[in-house]
């Protein structure tokens, strides 16, 4: 399989002109101290530049990569800086959706084990939940007078019919092993790849056309 | 570095801490902004307990809790954006991804988790052991005195569970992760071991039974004051608030890169309870995490409680070479 078909998820490629007149060692030269971060190595070879990174500083401007290779080349419109840079916060973001479905989805399942295991016990006759039913039902509710006085609204009373009851404690478990944050932080992240793999392209393309001017 | 002496120790000496309310930088600006960022945390907090208070019974939900602590969240995060303690924890596409995906294990996984053997399970195994019913003494109290009891009940055991794990050594190990962050923002509070959230959200309090409306307002009173503990916001807190509640400040010091500092300000919300046991200190810190502020990855937090344990593990149990005695 031709990996250069997927990479993109991944990988961030891209190019800047070099400012006239700006030989490799020159650039490579305002490009230096972007590599002498906590955690950083890099090797100087002719016109390339590799670079790996390991426990990367939360505020190192390159900090989602963890390796790339920055070459000069010689363009018809004069020398540019080519940089191909791998991420694995991008892969992990990429796949993190995935993650999410695969919990929202074992919630799921989870929920109707359950759900027949309480059917069985009832059919054998034991609700596990019977004495717990009938110690709520017991329970007197009341407001100390204090609040009483300043306003603050009665509680409900629990509901004496059978039916509602039921309704209410089949909503409780639904919500025990409910798919929905899975969802929820399945578009999340979905949302945030997206965010990433643009915001982070244009982040480090402007990173090295400043430092290349030398205003970074 | 010297370190600062605070009672019987002496903290500062591996990493830079400042100690001491009147050392602590004041937010800086016009008199809106002032006004702003004095009492943007008192009004939060009884804001709150009014609307709980008084909101009727098709409100108080817990739905509604779930939609107010989104807001507020997202209204902090903006609070950071413009008012930021540190520009070095400013928060970042790679740290907002990765504070998220603990926020999502938290609301997931471990929620799932929670169902099988969290600590409502275990109380109700233990009820129902020993055959005991919820002790109800407290419904009967006046709404707000049940709220704060239920906030404290549950911050005094977590005082106990943090002070725990960093003075026995098989529970620092899933905690230590959580100190290697290395920036305090509104969603660091979920990055750790999933091993240690589960422990850190363990809890007493479903022994004792409560009005619903008054774990709402513990809720609020909770998430208004312990918000705080995680976040890259520079606020002018009232002195009272200070004395008694936990603050970025106090958080900070406990995050720092000097060890001796970090065996402080155990508390989630009620810092009293720190000052109570005598392990509370006054100050704040820039400089965070262990190892000198390495940031540890999200795969290597999710194994180092384990690999570290083992190694421990070799090295007590393990083969010893022989040493060599002396012939006489």
């Amino acid at each position: 399989m031709n990996l250069r078909l997927i990479d993109w998820i991944w990988c961030i490629r891209g190019s800047v002109p070099l400012a006239p007149g700006q030989t490799s060692g020159d650039a490579f030269g305002k490009l230096e101290p972007l590599f002498q971060k906590q955690g950083t190595t890099h090797e100087r070879a002719g016109n390339t530049l590799t670079f790996r990174k390991k426990d990367q500083a939360a505020q190192d401007k390159m900090s989602i990569f963890e390796g790339g290779v920055l070459q000069i080349e010689n363009s018809a419109g004069g020398p540019v800086l080519r940089y191909v840079m791998t991420s694995r916060a991008l892969l992990f973001c990429f796949l993190a959706p995935l993650l999410f479905l695969a919990f929202a989805q074992l919630n799921i399942t989870l929920g109707k084990m359950d759900k027949q295991a309480t059917e069985a016990a009832k059919k054998a006759g034991k609700d596990p939940d019977a004495k717990k039913k009938a110690d709520e039902e017991n329970k007197e509710i009341k407001l100390n007078p204090i609040d009483k006085m300043l306003g603050a609204p009665e509680p409900e009373k629990p509901k004496k019919d059978g039916k509602d009851k039921a309704g209410d404690k089949d909503k409780k478990e639904d919500k025990k092993y409910s798919p929905t944050s899975g969802y929820v932080f399945t578009g999340i992240f979905a949302a945030l790849y997206l965010i990433g793999r643009i915001l982070e392209d244009w982040l480090i393309k402007r990173l090295f056309r400043k430092s290349l001017l030398g205003e970074g | 570095m010297d370190g600062i002496r605070v009672g019987n120790r002496v903290i500062g000496t591996q990493g830079p801490v400042t100690v001491g309310w009147e050392n602590i930088p004041k937010v800086e600006g016009g008199p809106f902004k002032l006004f702003f960022f004095t009492y943007f945390q008192p009004a939060v907090l009884f804001g709150l307990i009014l609307f709980w208070y008084y909101a009727p019974n098709s409100i108080a939900k817990g739905t509604t809790a779930i939609y107010i602590g989104i807001g507020f969240k997202v209204l902090l995060m903006a609070l950071e954006w413009i008012n930021p303690r540190y520009a070095s924890w400013q928060l970042t596409w790679k740290e907002l991804a990765t504070d998220l995906f603990y926020v999502g294990l938290g609301y997931t996984v471990l929620k799932t988790l929670d169902n099988y053997i969290g600590d409502g399970v275990m109380i109700e195994a233990i009820q129902h052991a020993f055959d005991f019913k919820n002790v109800t003494w407290f419904t009967g109290l006046p709404l707000l005195l049940q709220a704060f009891l239920i906030a404290f009940i549950f911050d005094f055991g977590q005082y106990w569970m943090h002070r725990g794990m960093h003075n026995w050594y098989p529970l620092w190990l899933p905690h230590s992760v959580h100190h290697y962050i290395t920036q305090l923002n509104i969603n660091k509070g979920a990055v750790g071991n999933p091993v240690e959230l589960f422990l850190i959200g363990l809890g007493v309090g479903g022994f004792f039974d409560f009005l619903p409306r008054a774990f709402l307002l513990a809720g609020a009173i909770g998430m208004s004051i312990g918000v705080y503990q995680h976040i890259n916001v520079r606020f002018n807190s009232p002195k009272w608030w200070r004395f008694l509640f936990n603050t970025t400040e106090h958080h900070s010091l406990h995050h720092s890169q000097d060890y001796e500092a970090t065996r402080c300000n155990y508390s989630n919300s009620f810092i009293f309870i720190d000052r109570m046991f005598g392990t509370c200190i006054d100050g704040e810190a820039e400089m965070l995490g262990l190892e000198h502020g390495r940031r540890m990855s999200i795969s290597e937090q999710m194994t180092y409680p384990f690999t570290e344990g083992w190694k421990s593990l070799k090295e007590r149990f393990g083969q010893q070479q022989p040493t060599a005695v002396p012939a006489e």
